[in-house]
């Protein structure tokens, strides 16, 4: 009997040593990676029994699109295009270049990858930028707008002072490539952040969704204006609280309105967009914030449910648009655009 | 009759045991947790850790230039740099896990680390 005894007591702290030691037999590899590339940070995260090789095979293609794409290499092949070179587009370029083209369409114009040259202008590439006269401003204005870049599809040859620049999609577009890859490798789930330009597949493994907070545009280093509880999304912001100088008591931010070639100023302080097209919704990021309010919802309305839209006014006004309903969530007030 | 009394005592051995087992349980989760730590990557790489509780002041230095480092009353902030940006520095006092301060120009990252729950966010769109 007492045998029996000693061997139930045996038996139920066999039974309760993996409770005491947090049950971590089974849980299921995780690879993170942190990285600089593309003017920014970069982390991935990947789930999986080869998340490992995933996440390096990652890192490799990112710094594959950065050398093809950088503005600031002459020897990349945005770099060739832009120094006025006939550059016969690799497939990534040819892509970009479709993309960027049907992005500037379908905004009137208000993404537009051939506003380089006014970036250069302003100073945004490099460590000084300044507020340009308003002459220089209209000139370099006729040297843009995509209408005037031509392309038979394989060949581009850029115009004297023309300039582009893939860097208003890149992001989404490289996030896209990376999902490829961790699904490839058989990932179960991954999450990557391309400088705040969000992209996730799958769950994490206590199957639960992922958790994107947006950045508060009145104190973005600290505050969160809301929170989006989702799967099989790209997440991009636009703000003019990222990148900017002041001067004269005045901030200039970095994104530019093509109509005006001044920072735009359409009364919103960020937009996000939510699209399973991480290239789209990285393009739109951007035109929304120069569209405005009203023409974004308007544009949302009649693309049939591509994308949907967080938008954050300059007084801290939150609007969603419908099919986030279930997935946004505030501390603060917001409200849910009709239509 | 004896068979009962033994009974008895088999089950009240086996809850003695269980509850001694649920107690070592909590303590083991409780003590694992860690107060936050302060991870410092250079190029993705970690370099150091350091405990959010002790108050430090670190020079991160290598060839791009240097940041110094400030740890004081569970806050960590870059106080002094020399990138020419200077967003590092803007950037404030951190405190909670998944935070972050980023030097761009120097590729230095400061982010704090801990235990993780469920309703902490993944990541923060910006």
């Amino acid at each position: 009997m007492k045998k029996s005894r000693l061997a139930a007591a045996l038996m139920s702290a066999l039974f309760l040593l993996p409770i005491a030691s947090g049950c971590n037999e089974n849980a299921e590899k995780h690879s993170t990676r942190e990285l600089f590339a593309m003017d920014t940070v970069m982390s991935l995260s990947a789930y999986g029994e080869r998340c490992e090789e995933a996440t390096l095979a990652a890192e490799e293609e990112i710094k594959r699109l950065d050398a093809l794409l950088s503005t600031g290499s002459s020897d990349s092949e945005t770099g060739r295009i832009n120094s006025g070179e006939t550059v016969t587009m690799s497939d990534d370029t040819a892509s970009l270049f479709s993309r960027s083209v049907e992005i500037y369409e379908m905004t009137g114009g208000a993404y537009d990858m051939s506003l380089y040259p006014l970036t250069v202008l302003w100073g945004f590439c490099g460590d000084n930028p300044a507020v340009p006269d308003e002459e220089s401003i209209k000139k370099t204005m006729l040297l843009c707008g995509s209408d005037k870049i031509k392309s038979d599809g394989s060949t581009l040859t850029l115009s004297e002072g023309q300039g582009i620049d893939f860097g208003g999609i890149a992001k989404g577009y490289t996030s896209s490539r990376i999902m490829e890859i961790f699904k490839s490798f058989g990932c179960s789930g991954g999450i990557v952040s391309l400088g705040g330009n969000v992209q996730c597949f799958g769950t994490k493994p206590d199957g639960s969704l992922w958790r994107c907070g947006i950045a508060d545009p009145s104190s973005p280093d600290d505050g969160m204006a809301g929170l989006l509880t989702l799967t099989d999304r790209s997440v991009i912001t636009s703000g003019g609280y990222q990148r900017y100088f002041e001067e004269g008591n005045v901030r200039y931010h970095h994104i530019i309105d093509p109509s005006t070639g001044h920072p735009a100023n359409s009364g919103l302080s960020s937009v996000t967009v939510i699209s399973g097209d991480a290239a789209l919704a990285d393009g739109l990021s951007t035109a929304c914030f120069v569209m405005g309010k009203e023409k974004s919802l308007a544009l949302r309305r009649a693309s049939d449910d591509k994308f949907e839209l967080v938008l954050i006014s300059d007084d801290g006004e939150i609007t969603i648009t419908k099919g986030l309903k279930d997935c946004f969530s505030s501390d603060r007030e917001y409200s849910v655009a009709e239509g | 009759m004896k068979d009962k009394k033994s009974l008895r005592r088999d089950i009240a051995l086996v809850g003695v045991i269980f509850l001694i087992g649920a107690a070592v349980a909590a303590a083991v989760l409780l003590l694992s947790k860690p107060g936050g730590s302060v991870e410092i990557r250079r190029n993705g790489q970690v370099q150091t850790v350091l405990p959010l509780e002790k108050d430090t002041r670190l020079v991160l230095k290598d060839e791009s230039g240097s940041n110094t480092l400030v740890i004081e009353n569970g806050q960590a902030w870059i106080e002094q740099a020399d990138c020419p940006d200077g967003l590092c520095m803007k950037t404030g006092k951190i405190s909670r896990t998944g935070q972050s301060i980023i030097c761009l120009p120097h590729r230095l990252s400061v982010e704090i680390v801990g235990e993780t729950s469920p309703s902490d966010v993944d990541v923060i769109v910006k």
